[in-house]
């Protein structure tokens, strides 16, 4: 029933895709981390979660960061192998693009997965030098949820022992 | 002959090792608390192990150790090393526990990172880490920066504080007892504390329009990771997650206030404040800073990275400054750090390898000693060009009028090279592993200078040998030789003395 669901929020977010999404060039974020001078200026599409926060500013811009790694898919709570360091860009939006958006990824959460398109502003002499994905359009493939946290009692047993321990020690002196 | 150390000995040592884990244990309470608030149960079993395990260790050498023997200065390095070498062991349980880390030994280099307020990271998926964890790994560089000594003797004063206190890579006294140091330390940075955490979390809340407790939450991570020089952060892109010359403007300085010596914050808060600028330590900081900043801005204006002088100017300043002050906050990403290259490159890395003030939170050479071998090479010149019976100044101005003796001259150039030497064996190690050279100094001046800037070589799949050398320099870097050599020494005379 899940699966089936899912199939029909992915198709119908795909039949909502604006025809610019299409038009951009499809790159990864990694390659817009390994080849950010050659693609500025360029029309592209990115797909990642959307991490951190959603800044929302006076200027009408809306900035956030998307990850394309190997954690979007198989987060670290849901038994994804830690496997090195995120691959992420910043990006910005026109506020009412972003307004409505799940919340970003953090602990406990996937962020939603999303597919931008926009023009990749490297160094932006507009910006003093930042580098980002400005998005015109953005279509949510997958929408955020909560990732499964459970207490890790073992540990909490352990710890609890190892201080019951300590304060025994410290209140028992050996021989007295 | 080579004294074998007694019972009495290793009671003295383990004496204080437990009065300082004790003081661990009680730090440790905060992000105990914090993961409570925010009700992330996971890391909350891996607190309770962590503060279990440096309270026992901390009751067993109060309890089963008791020491009327008084700290002599042996024992009181050996306890700084082992206190710098086993509270990252144990602090590293909640690293290890998250399922952030593919082996342990990832882990432990992480906490040594943090402690040694260094900032490399072998963490995956920081952006899905807990907060509390989060706040941990943060709070590991305030501990560190501060000094978990400092820490320990601003709460139990005592015999044998002075030798602890020096131990740490300290080398000024700034009030008469070593505990007013140590409280005047902790003034300093609750003052900058406050003043960081509000700025930040205000620029946070109002400019970049973050919800206001995670604004405040991002305003105190970096704040212990600027002040302290350490340079973690909690989002993956570093200072560049903030697209904010504001927020960098704040963070620089936080990270100037964390790279000045506190007897220079001393005299800024109660001294003469012109005083401050006929300092040598001050001109040699301000000189290097400029001198690397040129270097840098004109190697960076060549590649023609940046389009704009704005973006150069404001770029370059962060990147350099953060070089300098030892932090390794960063506002370009790690490939393209790489890609700079040429004079770029070379400015960020000398400005690495010379690091911060003494007796702050940074790492490096230090600028005090940059300045005397200077002194020391001009003096040896002038010599030679003076006339054979000419008398040639040995006063330089440090907290007052001092002098130039062969001793100081004898100890700054060995610690020089000792760093020297400890930046070539990681490079050297990086080499023999097929790292090109550029990047296996970078990194291992990072290392070694507790800087934290990477060109990518740390990395969850770098060699365990290469891991285990930057722990090495980490450590050794942090602690500026001196405990570090002792502690052999004590191993050394424990194994083969009579």
């Amino acid at each position: 029933m899940m699966r089936t669901l899912n199939a029909t929020v992915m198709a119908t977010a795909f039949l909502l895709v604006p025809v610019s999404a299409f038009a951009a060039e499809e790159v990864s974020v990694l390659e817009l981390v390994e080849t950010a001078a050659e693609l500025a200026g360029e029309e592209v599409a990115v797909k990642g979660e959307l991490v951190g926060d959603y800044g929302f500013r006076d200027d009408g811009w809306m900035w956030t960061q998307l990850n394309g790694d190997a954690y979007v898919h198989e987060p670290i709570r849901e038994g994804g192998l830690p496997g090195g360091g995120n691959t992420g860009i910043g990006v910005r939006m026109p506020i009412d693009l972003g307004e409505g958006l799940d919340p970003p990824g953090g602990y406990r959460r996937r962020g939603p997965v999303v597919l931008l398109s926009g023009t990749w502003k490297y160094h932006d002499p507009e910006r003093q030098g930042e580098s980002y994905l400005e998005v015109e359009s953005l279509v949510v493939i997958e929408p955020g949820r909560t990732l499964p946290e459970k207490a890790d009692w073992m540990a909490v047993t352990i710890g609890v022992l190892l201080i019951g321990a300590a304060a025994i020690t410290w209140l028992f002196r050996p021989g007295e | 002959m080579l004294i074998r150390p007694v019972a009495d000995d290793f009671r003295v040592i383990a004496f204080y090792l437990g009065r300082i884990f004790l003081v661990v244990a009680g730090a440790g309470l905060l992000p105990l608390t914090w993961a409570a608030i925010a009700r992330e149960w996971h890391p909350v079993g891996s607190f309770l192990v962590m503060i279990g395990l440096f309270a026992i260790l901390g009751v067993a050498g109060i309890r089963f150790a008791p020491s009327e023997s008084t700290l002599n200065w042996s024992h009181g390095m050996v306890v700084v090393a082992f206190t710098w070498l086993i509270v990252p062991v144990i602090g590293a349980v909640p690293l290890l526990l998250s399922g952030h880390f593919g082996r342990p030994l990832d882990a432990l280099f992480d906490a040594v990172s943090g402690l040694t307020t260094t900032g490399l990271s072998l963490l995956s998926d920081v952006d899905h880490l807990a907060s509390s964890l989060n706040f941990w790994r943060h709070l590991l560089q305030f501990l560190g920066g501060q000094g978990i000594i400092l820490a320990a003797l601003s709460i139990f004063a005592g015999t044998g504080g002075i030798t602890l206190y020096f131990g740490e890579a300290r080398d000024e006294r700034i009030l008469p007892s070593v505990t007013s140091t140590a409280r005047f330390i902790w003034a300093v940075s609750v003052v900058h504390l406050l003043f960081g955490v509000t700025a930040l979390g205000l620029v946070g809340w109002l400019v970049l329009g973050f919800d206001i407790d995670r604004a405040v939450f991002h305003g105190l991570m970096t704040f212990f990771a600027g002040f302290d020089t350490g340079g973690f952060s909690p989002q993956s892109t570093s200072i560049g997650y903030y697209h904010s010359a504001i927020f960098e403007g704040v963070t620089s300085v936080l990270m100037v206030a964390g790279a000045m010596s506190f007897g220079l914050h001393y005299s800024l808060w109660r001294g003469p404040r012109r005083a401050v600028f006929a300092n040598l330590e001050t001109r040699t900081i301000l000189s290097t800073f400029g001198f690397t900043m040129v270097l840098t801005l004109l190697g960076l204006a060549a590649t023609g990275v940046f389009a704009s002088v704005a973006g150069l100017t404001r770029h370059g300043f962060f990147q350099i400054l953060s070089a300098h002050t030892g932090t390794g906050f960063s506002t370009v990403s790690s490939v393209e750090l790489a890609q700079w290259g040429g004079l770029g490159f070379g400015g960020m890395a000398l400005a690495m390898a010379l690091g911060g003030m003494g007796s702050s939170t940074a790492g490096g050479v230090k600028s005090l000693r940059i300045g005397l071998t200077i002194k020391t090479v001009v003096n040896q010149i002038r010599q030679v060009l003076l006339p054979e019976h000419a008398v040639v100044g040995t006063a330089y101005r440090q907290s007052g009028r001092k002098h130039l003796t062969p001793n100081l001259t004898q100890s700054v150039m060995t610690i020089s090279l000792l760093y020297v030497a400890l930046y070539l064996l990681g490079a050297g190690i990086g080499l023999a592993y097929g790292i090109p050279l550029q990047e296996a100094l970078f990194e291992s001046v990072s290392a070694s200078a507790n800087v934290g800037l990477s060109v990518g070589v740390t990395d969850p799949s770098m060699p365990i040998l290469l891991e285990l050398v930057y722990m090495l320099q980490m450590w050794a870097g942090r602690l500026e030789f001196v405990a570090v050599f002792s502690l052999l020494g004590f191993l050394y005379a424990w194994a083969l003395g009579k």
